[in-house]
């Protein structure tokens, strides 16, 4: 399998699942964990896309709240107080990815010439 | 006691006063760290070669004849005045496809093509219309056409497909186009090969898997990045197609 299958295999995978997720969650689940969604449809095909692509949260989300593991005062403090880490990370991970690109980025090869290894055969169609 | 007033901005109340300098200074900077990162990232990228889709030419229709490589070419033999008789074309179809299929049934025999020109320097492809109004049968015997073997070679370069780096897209190479490439040669668009150095008067060629199969799969990973490969060359008409021996091709180190 080539790295490309592989990745193509991969990101099916995460969509079929995402897909059964938002299929068992929107039909349901959400009635059993919010309930101003109980009796209204029409708004939940809109939701699809996103369960889709981040099912494992929606997971995760769907458990907390269902078995009362879910602090809503937790969950809804800011958090403000990491701000100041991504403020300084996220420049210095896209100057080091950068950085790190150009490092790794192949030399065009025009030092090697090209090298004929043995004469054309006798005959041509 | 005296309390010092800190300015505090608020995104719906003027700026308040102390804070006019500072975010003038922060702006001027941002956009001159901007300008220099654009610049210094922009100068490390190297500058898309001139390739284009020529609609400009208008549509062009010729005949020739089709020879499968398993890619198709069209061996022009009734050309105009952009294609002349003795051209060889590849031939692609709209979007990330090739025209395999559509070809197939004319190998050997004389078709007349229609579509428009992608040109690089002097190598041209064309993409073909759709359906029938693309590549037909066209009347009359089909001349024997010359395979010219050119021996077997141990080449450097990068495998491209043949639609992006002809004009499709710009740059139609490199290793931020390498998704692009594979989808591209997955949908059966040529693969080229782009040489470091001219081969026989050629820096392009077309490329396929030996013994007259398509790019194989173990390529796929290669694409878009600096190679060595060997391989058994031959020319049709101004083209010449490579044969690659795939347990042959690694990854230029640097």
């Amino acid at each position: 399998m080539t790295t490309a299958e592989a990745i193509l295999t991969a990101v099916t995978w995460w969509g079929v699942i995402g897909g059964i997720v938002a299929v068992v969650f929107l039909g349901y689940g959400i009635d059993r964990i919010d309930e101003d969604a109980d009796g209204a449809f029409v708004f939940r095909p809109l939701l699809v896309p996103g369960i889709v692509v981040i099912w494992p949260l929606v997971l995760w989300r769907w458990y907390c709240l269902a078995s009362g593991r879910d602090h809503w005062a937790h969950r809804h403090r800011p958090r403000r107080h990491r701000h100041r880490i991504f403020a300084y990370a996220m420049p210095i991970a896209i100057v080091a990815v950068i950085v790190a690109g150009l490092a790794v980025r192949q030399s065009w090869p025009d030092h090697i010439a090209p090298e004929r290894l043995s004469p054309p055969a006798e005959d041509s169609q | 006691m005296s309390r010092k007033e800190t300015p505090f901005f608020v995104g719906y109340l003027p700026l308040p006063r102390g804070l006019g300098g500072f975010v003038a200074l922060v702006s001027v900077a941002l956009v001159a760290l901007f300008a220099a990162a654009a610049l210094l990232i922009g100068g490390t990228q190297d500058a898309p070669q001139d390739a284009a889709f020529r609609f400009d030419y208008g549509r062009q229709t010729v005949t020739g004849v089709v020879e499968l490589t398993p890619y198709p070419l069209l061996r022009v033999t009734e050309g105009n005045d952009l294609i002349p008789p003795g051209k060889t074309l590849m031939m692609t179809a709209a979007g990330k496809s090739g025209v395999d299929m559509r070809a197939m049934g004319l190998e050997g025999k004389l078709a007349q093509v229609s579509g428009v020109v992608l040109e690089r320097g002097t190598i041209d492809m064309i993409q073909l219309r759709g359906g029938r109004r693309g590549i037909q049968a066209a009347e009359g015997e089909a001349p024997a056409m010359q395979t010219e073997p050119l021996g077997r070679w141990r080449l450097a370069g990068e495998i491209c497909d043949g639609k992006c780096l002809y004009g499709a897209m710009r740059p139609g190479r490199g290793l931020a186009h390498k998704a692009c490439a594979n989808l591209c040669i997955i949908g059966d668009v040529p693969p080229v090969f782009v040489t470091t150095q001219p081969v026989e008067g050629q820096d392009f060629m077309l490329i396929t898997g030996p013994d007259g199969t398509r790019l194989p799969k173990e390529a796929y990973d290669f694409v878009g990045q600096f190679v060595t490969l060997e391989g058994d060359l031959e020319r049709r008409g101004d083209v010449l197609v490579l044969r690659l021996d795939t347990p042959t091709i690694a990854l230029v180190d640097g």
